[in-house]
Formats: structure tokens, sequence, C-alpha cells
């Protein structure tokens, strides 16, 4: 069982965990950037993920993400419909968790 | 495309205007030793961001204060180069907006930006290189070097 819990994930995680929260971004960036459009990959990784926040909530990582995602990516001129833009968001906020997890030996748990 | 790096001149201005505005602009990590009215608090920011982002130079990355108001607290930080599009800045704006109020206690509000352009403001203003990958000169005594470590 992880000591992880909220709080202390919360306090640490901009400062002692900082690595391992670059390192589970960057790993998710990866994956993303292989397997969809690059360029609406980078749209989200610079315009959504950056505000969003890592929480640590009844045993399982989330990904707080701002509000309208769509018009904050077409903001950045990369026109994607809703459609698409949901499932790329999902699938890389899924991804992040899972990164996450694995940073954080949560896995199997 | 996202990440496109024009290196434009820092914003010209009339430089007696620049001299005394309070508002200090494009002071590019690393070189901190221009613009300075007394100017400790640039010179802290500077430091906060080069002792716990060493990540960002490390990855090729940049990291400049475009814009810094005193009176409001407000602090406008560009990360350029590589940052703007290696999959960890998203984490290190939020680590350096979370912290930097915390640590500098003159600092409110801190803006962050990774140039990408659109509509959304930060015209492409020219992105300095900076973080003068080796280490420090003359500034900073234990302060550049509290062993960054790249975590990949």
């Amino acid at each position: 069982m992880s000591d992880l819990d909220p709080e202390t994930f919360d306090s640490r995680k901009y400062v002692e965990d900082f690595p391992k929260l670059q390192r589970a971004y960057k790993n998710a960036f990866e994956t993303m950037n292989d397997a969809y459009d690059s360029e609406l990959v980078h749209a989200i990784d610079q315009r959504v993920l950056n505000e969003s926040e890592p929480l640590y909530e009844d045993g399982a990582f989330r990904i707080d993400l701002p509000e309208n995602p769509h018009d904050r990516v077409t903001d950045a001129g990369v026109l994607v419909d809703e459609e698409k833009l949901s499932g790329t968001l999902d699938r890389y906020v899924d991804e992040i968790e899972a990164e996450l997890r694995s940073v954080f030996d949560l896995d199997g748990e | 495309m996202a990440h496109k790096r024009p290196t434009g001149a820092a914003t010209p201005r009339s430089g007696a205007e620049v001299q005394r505005s309070k508002t200090v602009r494009r002071q590019t990590v690393g070189m901190s030793t221009e613009a300075q009215d007394g100017d400790d608090l640039q010179d802290r920011i500077t430091n906060f961001l080069r002792r716990n982002f060493p990540q960002i130079q490390m990855h090729g990355g940049s990291a400049a204060i475009q814009n810094l108001d005193r009176e409001t607290g407000e602090v406008t930080i560009m990360l350029g180069g590589a940052c703007s599009g290696c999959g960890i800045s998203p984490m290190t704006i939020q680590a350096i907006k979370t912290r930097m109020v915390k640590e500098i206690p003159e600092i409110e509000t801190v803006h962050a930006d990774t140039g990408m352009d659109g509509g959304g403001g930060g015209d492409a203003g020219g992105m300095s290189p900076s973080f003068p990958s080796e280490t420090t000169e003359d500034d900073g005594d234990a302060g550049a070097d509290e062993g960054p470590q790249a975590p990949f």
C-alpha cells in the first residue's frame, strides 16, 4: 500500500516530487505525440495542460483541467472539432494519469 | 505550427523610458545585471528560477522575465527554446506559479507563457536565449548550483 495521500502529494508535487511529475507529463506527451496529430498534441500541452493541476484523490490521480479547452486550442490557431479534441484530450489525460501511477509506483494497487 | 522561435529584438522603447519605468521588460535569466534600479527583486526572481528549475536549461529551454510590475507584484515569465514543445512545460509553469508566490513575498501573481502563437496574447515577442548553460559567473554563491538533476 502506498503511503501517498492527498495532502502529501499536494505539498510535495511542485517541490520534491516535481521531477516525477515532469517525467510523467513528458512520457505522456511523447506517447501522444507519436500516436496523434502532433500539432493538436502540442496545442493541448501548451494551452490546456499549462493550466491543469494534478491531484491525488480517493486513491487515484486526477487531472483538473481548465474550462473551455476547445477555445484555448483554437485560440492558438489549431482548428479542430470538439469531438476530436475531446477524444484526444481524454486519451491524453488517461495517459498522464497512467504515467503518474507508474512514476509513483502505484501500478497494480 | 506550434513552435517557431522568432528571435526578434526585445521590445524597443526609448531608452529613458525604459530606465525610468518601474516595469522591467525582458530580463533574461542568467544575465541579471542590466537595467537595474536597485533591482534586487529581479535578481531574486532570476535566481529563484535558476536554482529551482534547472531543468529548463537542461532541456535547452530558456526562462526570461518578460515583464515585472513591482507595484502590483505581477511578473510574466516567458519560457522559450525547447520549452515550448517538450511536454514538461505545463508542469513547469504550474510549479513556477505556485512556488514563486510562496517564496518571493513581493510577487502576487505569476503569468507564464511559452509563446505559442495564437490569439491569446503573447505575440511572438522574440525569445532570447538565456540561462547561459555554464552556470554562474559572479552572481550567486550557492544560488545557482544546487544539485540540478534532470529527471530524465
